[in-house]
């Protein structure tokens, strides 16, 4: 392998080795960093919860840290991918889970990530301190426009980098959609107040209640590219997209004519800024996403008697997680499945009172990922309403742009592999750029421009992605640790939810609950290899096994890119090669390495870090 | 059709049972696997009212001999719980970790007693009547001239206090908007019906909905039942009667569609060639409804495994209910609904 700096050794019983990985003769290697494509293409294909992590977030080794105890290097190991994990831990939309090894088919439900990463730092101690590697000061001065995730996930990682950044926001506090648009008992606003200001203490300036933009006491964005060497634009998706309807006119929009009807995020929003708000009796909320259940929750704490969403698909089909689904069904929100809306009952004082849907069937799978509904004719009915909220989606506002830049058909910024725009020194980060994401997402986002901004700024790279591989002495997880159910989140109990909007629902995992739900992980970080060389084909490994994770195989396809692909496997012992750990089958049970009695079964923990260069 | 197909039906009811018999006329030498998550061979849950009546051995309820199934040449597998589909390879994962292949699925899993999501943290303190144990347990609970308090009150809850009233007990119903599920009345109908309701003997509580369920320390299954008007009333079991769901959670990541339940079409086929469903798990295309639409009611569960059973053997069929979805009342004043009916 290339770079690498390997060390084999024989070592015996009475060597002091104090200083490297001892475990008696067998063949051991000391900590090597490699950028080899294989070691780094491993990491992607066997640890899949961490390639889903938009911010590359080593999921083994946090989860792996809470079953040691260890919740503050927990929480920093979040840290270093995602600067809000007490945030994320409530709120991530987990892309992580569904593709989680435990969750495959035979193994049972995915491993609690999210609920993990929020008992790192529920649990750690109350004088933990977090760590930070700063640069030297570089002298160059960035303003970025928007203090949501995307935004202070950038800023956060320019100020290490040492660059001195302004953030410009124009709501009263930095934080976003976090702030104004997730409800309080989804997130409470004392953690988010920390992990922001624990984002932006490095020296970030936030200017909060200014406004980019072209009115007046605005500040316009050209005044910033003339004071700063790069802008940022981080300004995400704060426009509610309208609802299409027929017998509307393109420039018309229905929602926002009637007074008992209103766009869902602006809803949020108000609510948010501190406005009174109130609903009817009997709310309908149109929409599939967070924004639609965080609605329909926040309408049922407000007082309404009845409150339902509509959506185009079924449930099993929406991009929200089972738990919130779960927990807006105990309060008493029904999920009206199979229906698009295509008009609006207004009476004659101009009072919306009822929505019509047509009634869908599934239809295939768009580009997107999500399920298609085709409407069938001659099936509408109507649901009656007092109040109406619309969460069918969110776009950015671009209007503040008084420089020249590219948009493209969407009329979303166009950026290249730079993250930079058409416009020299003006990048774009975040939800604006990609529409309506997650907070992950964003996040992921913030963190990647804030190094491509860095690569641009400083005229190099400065750093890059390696493949840290430390041997590990035993095998640390257990056979059955395999038959621990996941461990549900405790809830606040319904009746107890409604009198107070900042009652948090999710009480988190204490600390039992959070060990055996880490103990579940499988540890995908391992890996179990065997030394061909030493190997005397014995099948004690392979009679141990407790699934078919062993393999005997002719050869290993080799991908364009340098990293191993399928195995040739074989059934016949005289065309074996080698004998192969299959890591997809693997659960890190240690079965194997316990009874190799040439001991040519190594084990060693692979994780991608940042180094310098 | 090779007679090496593997025919597996999950499910040990009606819809599954019919299934496997006519695939068993038509294909004598395919393979056929029933796997129930049950413990008892097939029974008929229309009879178990009969428990309070003194019909309490499992035997008198069993729909075919115990020796049915041998002589069918059908494996039965009880005590099975299948945890996954895989459709790509056609296996079912089982939670004792065994995997089992299949040439041909039928899901017949049913459905289970539905728990309003809000009511979810007291269902240990309320009791079912979804099986023959839970039955003889609900049975043994309720004192002689006790009470049984009905939640929601479906038509398995009206059919079962009929039995329950005429053994010498008192059922007191608490009124929801899924009383008298799986019929849709009209709030004129309902006045009528809950008329009926009280003709029939069942105390009828319409005090709102249920608040909260209390246990009454040191009385074995006696409960204290509140309600969202701060009344609260006290019974020996509280039983709940919400309708039914369907038993889909196995198939969250197979790739078949479903809304509530499984998407089929009307000769009851999933979005996958060789997977078909039937019984209450199953929202048919009902082209007359211009929507996916359940059909409950032993004869149309019936219909259902006779239908996909022809479907997986060839044969073209197309399922058609024929049970009335209206509830009547007698003559004498009391009530009456289709969905009692069974051969």
């Amino acid at each position: 392998m290339g770079n690498e700096r390997v060390r084999r050794e024989y070592l015996s019983e009475d060597e002091d080795l104090s200083q490297q990985q001892y475990f008696g003769e067998r063949v051991v290697t000391t900590v090597r960093f490699s950028t080899d494509p294989r070691d780094i293409g491993w990491v992607r294909e066997n640890v899949p919860c961490q390639a889903a992590c938009p911010a590359d977030t080593n999921i083994p080794g946090y989860i792996r840290t809470i079953v040691e105890g260890r919740y503050g290097r927990s929480y920093e190991l979040n840290r270093i991918a995602n600067i809000l994990p007490g945030v994320l831990g409530r709120i991530c939309s987990r892309p992580c889970e569904p593709v989680c090894r435990h969750g495959w088919p035979g193994n049972g439900k995915p491993v609690s990530i999210c609920h993990l990463k929020r008992s790192a730092a529920t649990l750690k101690t109350e004088s933990h301190r977090i760590s930070e590697h700063l640069y030297t000061p570089t002298g160059r001065r960035v303003a970025i426009v928007g203090g949501g995730p995307a935004g202070l996930a950038a800023a956060h990682d320019l100020s290490i980098l040492g660059h001195s950044v302004t953030i410009y926001e124009r709501e009263v506090r930095a934080g976003g959609m976090l702030r104004y648009g997730i409800p309080q008992f989804r997130l409470p606003r004392d953690i988010l107040d920390i992990e922001v200001q624990n984002a932006t203490r490095m020296g970030v300036t936030v200017q909060t209640g200014v406004t980019v933009g072209n009115g007046e006491g605005e500040v316009p964005l050209s005044d910033l590219r003339s004071q700063f060497d790069a802008v940022l634009l981080a300004t995400g998706c704060m426009a509610a997209m309208p609802l299409p309807l027929r017998d509307q006119d393109t420039d018309q929009d229905l929602v926002a004519q009637l007074p008992n009807a209103e766009y869902g995020l602006d809803f949020l929003l108000d609510l948010h800024r501190g406005k009174t708000k109130t609903v009817g009796q009997r709310v309908a909320v149109v929409g599939a996403g967070f924004t639609a259940l965080d609605c329909a929750r926040v309408a049922r704490r407000l007082g309404a008697e009845t409150v339902s969403i509509h959506i185009r698909t079924s449930e099993n089909y929406i991009p929200v997680m089972d738990e919130e689904i779960l927990e807006a069904k105990r309060e008493g929100i029904p999920i009206r499945g199979l229906r698009t809306p295509v008009a609006l009952q207004i009476d004659d004082n101009g009072v919306g009172t009822g929505i019509c849907f047509v009634q869908n069937r599934l239809g295939g799978w768009r580009a997107s990922g999500r399920r298609e509904a085709i409407p069938i004719p001659g099936s509408e009915f109507t649901e009656p309403f007092d109040t109406l909220l619309v969460a069918v989606g969110q776009r950015t506002v671009n209007d503040y742009l008084d420089v020249p830049v590219e948009l493209d058909r969407w009329g979303n910024i166009h950026i290249g592999e730079d993250d930079m725009s058409s416009v020299k020194g003006l990048f774009a980060t975040g939800d604006f750029v990609s529409g309506a994401s997650t907070v992950i997402e964003a996040i992921g986002h913030g963190r990647e421009t804030a190094v491509k901004l860095d690569n641009w700024l400083m005229g190099r790279v400065r750093q890059h992605k390696v493949v840290r591989i430390e041997p590990v002495d035993k095998p640390v997880r257990e056979r059955q640790f395999d038959f621990i159910e996941r461990q549900d989140m405790p809830t606040a109990a319904v009746s107890d939810r409604f009198d107070q909007m900042s009652t948090e629902v999710e009480q988190g995992l204490d600390a039992d609950h959070s060990l055996e739900e880490a103990k579940r992980c499988y540890l995908c970080y391992l890996k179990y290899e065997i030394d061909v060389d030493n190997c005397i084909y014995c099948r004690a490994c392979i009679e141990v096994a407790p699934r078919d994770c062993i393999k005997l195989v002719e050869g290993v396809a080799i991908n364009d890119d340098g990293t191993y692909g399928e195995l040739e496997e074989t059934g016949v012992w005289r065309d074996a090669a080698a004998i192969w750990i299959d890591n997809d089958e693997c659960i890190r049970c240690g079965a194997c390495y316990t009874v190799c009695p040439t001991r040519c079964i190594s084990i060693t923990k692979n994780e991608i870090i940042t180094q310098d260069i | 059709m090779p007679s090496s197909t593997h025919h597996v039906v999950l499910g040990n009811g009606i819809a599954g049972n019919h299934a496997a018999s006519v695939i068993r006329e038509r294909e004598p030498d395919s393979r056929i696997t029933i796997v129930s998550a049950g413990a008892l061979l097939f029974y008929n849950r229309y009879d178990l009212p009969n428990v309070f009546r003194g019909r309490q051995h499992w035997v008198d309820y069993l729909v075919h001999p115990p020796e049915y199934y041998e002589s069918r040449n059908i494996t039965l597998r009880r005590k099975t719980q299948v945890t996954e589909l895989d459709t790509r390879t056609q296996t079912l994962s089982l939670a004792h970790r065994e995997t089992l292949h299949y040439d041909k699925l039928l899901i017949a899993t049913g459905g289970h007693a539905y728990i309003p999501e809000r009511l979810l943290d007291y269902t240990k303190l309320m009791l079912g009547f979804h099986n023959f144990i839970v039955a003889m347990q609900a049975q043994k609970s309720v004192r002689k001239g006790g009470t049984v308090i009905m939640l929601g009150g479906d038509v398995m809850g009206i059919d079962l206090a009929r039995t329950v009233i005429a053994t010498g007990h008192r059922v007191i119903l608490v009124l929801d908007s899924r009383t008298f599920w799986p019929h849709e009345v009209t709030p004129s109908e309902r006045v009528k019906y809950l008329q009926a309701l009280t003709n029939m003997g069942v105390e009828v509580q319409d005090s709102g909905r249920v608040e909260r369920i209390e246990m009454i320390s040191g009385t074995g299954s006696a409960r204290r039942v509140f309600l969202e008007n701060g009344e609260h009333i006290r019974g020996d079991v509280v039983m709940p009667f919400y309708g039914l769901v369907p038993t889909v959670d196995f198939l969250a990541t197979s790739g078949i569609d479903m809304e509530r339940g499984i998407l089929v079409n009307p000769q009851l086929q999933t979005v996958r060639d060789n997977i078909w469903a039937a019984g209450d798990v199953c929202q048919i295309w009902s082209a007359k409804h211009n929507a996916y639409r359940f059909f409950y009611g032993y004869r149309n569960v019936k219909a259902m495994g006779e239908v996909a059973a022809h479907n997986m053997t060839g044969k073209k069929a197309t399922f058609t209910s024929t049970v009335s979805e209206e509830l009547v009342i007698n003559r004498d004043g009391t009530l009456y609904s289709p969905y009692w009916e069974y051969d």
